[in-house]
């Protein structure tokens, strides 16, 4: 087993060789990876053969695969990942629009941040999806209710991550701002935003991730469409198959967002060096 | 120091103790159905707990809580330094690791429900696989990131495996696998409520569910707040954990923990997510 650090002096020893050298590895680390994906789909298709399970509680790869492929040309499959998507991105983006500017206002003083501290805490740490009874009772099954849980649900580490993010601009630059007495619209513009951003980023990622959850979790327990009434219903009906199907865009609707927005936050931050990766 | 840290516990708690005053006050003379006075809410909470049954509740959900959490520990860290420590495998795993940790578990929630039962087993599981990916993918990034001239000097003193193991590759990967943890919490607490939500004879999510769907919707906000206690426990008391697993680590000189201690949590938690 190669180290890293052994790794790096020999790429810097033999410069020419390196560029063919990183790219025939990185097939290597694709042919393993595309082998795991293989070995996971073999075992999950062999505890399914070996009955250790019903097929109602873990049905085989091949159905689910099959009632998958089904689903695409489906128009109710592609209503319920819309219905869900709808959701969770109304309130992401309310979210958005409320947590950044409160997070980066409250960042730049400090007393704000101490003091709202165990409060944000505290409804941070606060499990939202147990506000559903009350909602349901409030707010009625409608999808509004949905966007407002998943609101709550983002808008904490939002406010959160732009809060450090604007408690991140080096002292130097802060005095030096106050020394020119910019004014304070522009300050946040030029210069709380954009240091702030990368902060920010993450929080929009973490939060995208989290907004899909809580629609998900919503659809389960109240009767709105959407991915995660569709796999209640087919579990009821005993289509596990289809229900996995369901699962696994779930799954691939969250690994995409995450893959986009890491993608995005590279783009976005293209002017910064590299070196706030720690 | 102890006039600081009045000072500074008189600065982080006068909004709450304000909110909580407005809250109480502000509601005391409501009418409204549907927003119960906030007195109302805290005591319909206490006499629960004292005898309506909430404190079986509780200790159903909590025990569930734990059990969950605790399994995810041990098999994600055991199995996060064995795959942290060999690039090979850590490479060849990180697409599977990286989609089944992106797979909502609450999705799974009628399948496992609806075929393992209602009771408390199906429910720890569930919280096992909800709370396995955080803790697992920050063990693997944690001994990752340890520093290679701290491996290299292990080796070259030849320090045998098991102190290796012991000394250097899990202190290093703590701090990140602390964050691991923190994260797991919340998906964990989730995972309880949205089970007991869906099918549970007790627990607190059942509880909030009987008593909203009976109207009882004193008893429904009361339930809530005590979940968002328990949430709240459970974080704090995570965070006393952390202080002293992690003491060496906060003691390092600013210039290189860079922040106080509420933000350097909050980083590292942001960055391992």
């Amino acid at each position: 087993m190669t180290t890293p650090v052994q790794a790096a002096t020999t790429e810097v020893l033999e410069p020419a060789a390196a560029g063919s050298k990183t790219r025939g590895r990185r097939a290597r680390v694709h042919a393993y990876q595309l082998l795991c994906v293989v070995l996971v789909l073999l075992l999950w298709g062999a505890v399914t053969v070996s009955g250790l399970f019903t097929a109602s509680s873990l049905p085989s790869p091949a159905s689910v695969a099959t009632e998958w492929l089904h689903l695409l040309g489906a128009p109710v499959f592609w209503q319920a990942v819309w219905d869900t998507l709808r959701g969770a991105l109304v309130g992401l983006l309310f979210a958005g629009a409320v947590g950044v500017p409160l997070g980066l206002v409250t960042g730049t003083y400090a007393a704000a941040e101490l003091s709202s501290r165990i409060l944000v805490d505290f409804l941070r740490s606060f499990p939202v999806i147990a506000l559903l009874p009350v909602f349901l009772l409030v707010l009625g099954s409608t999808p509004e209710m949905k966007s407002t849980v998943v609101f709550i649900a983002c808008v904490f580490p939002i406010f959160l991550q732009a809060q450090y993010g604007a408690r991140s601009v080096p002292p130097m630059i802060s005095e030096t701002v106050r020394a020119y007495r910019i004014p304070r619209l522009l300050r946040y513009t030029k210069v709380v935003l954009p240091s702030a951003t990368p902060s920010i980023m993450t929080g929009l990622r973490l939060a995208a991730t989290t907004s899909i959850l809580v629609a998900i979790g919503v659809e389960i327990l109240t009767t709105l469409p959407g991915i995660g009434h569709e796999v209640t219903q087919h579990q009821q009906n005993g289509n596990s198959a289809v229900a996995f199907g369901y699962i696994f865009t779930a799954g691939l609707l969250g690994y995409g967002i995450n893959r986009g927005s890491m993608l995005l936050e590279s783009i976005l931050l293209r002017w910064r060096p590299p070196a706030h990766t720690v | 120091m102890s006039r600081t840290f009045l000072v500074s516990a008189l600065n982080q708690l006068w909004l709450p103790v304000l909110v909580i005053v407005l809250l109480w006050v502000g509601t005391a003379g409501s009418t409204n159905f549907y927003f119960p006075p906030f007195g109302d809410m805290v005591g319909a909470m206490g006499a629960n707990l004292a005898h309506g049954g909430l404190l079986e509740d509780l200790w159903f959900s909590l025990k569930n809580i734990l059990a969950g959490l605790g399994l995810a520990i041990v098999v994600g860290v055991l199995a996060g330094l064995i795959i942290g420590e060999h690039r090979r495998l850590r490479e060849s795993l990180g697409p599977v690791l990286d989609f089944a940790r992106a797979t909502p578990t609450v999705a799974f929630v009628p399948v496992i429900i609806l075929t393992l039962g209602i009771g408390a087993t199906p429910k720890i599981f569930l919280i096992f696989l909800g709370s396995l990916w955080p803790i697992l993918l920050n063990t693997i990034s944690g001994v990752e990131g340890i520093n290679p001239a701290v491996l290299e000097t292990a080796r070259s003193y030849r320090i045998p495996w098991q102190l290796r193991l012991r000394r250097v590759i899990l202190p290093g990967a703590t701090p990140q696998i602390v964050a691991g943890v923190r994260v797991a919490l919340s998906v964990a607490v989730v995972l309880m409520v949205v089970s007991e939500i869906y099918g549970s004879p007790v627990g607190l999510g059942n509880f909030i569910l009987r008593s909203g769907s009976s109207f009882a919707v004193t008893d429904t906000w009361g339930g809530t707040l005590l979940i968002g206690l328990l949430g709240y426990g459970l974080s704090v008391v995570l965070l006393a954990v952390e202080h002293v697993l992690l003491g060496w680590y906060f003691q390092r000189p600013p210039r290189v923990r860079r922040n106080t201690q509420g933000l350097a949590l909050l980083e590292r938690e942001a960055l391992t997510r």
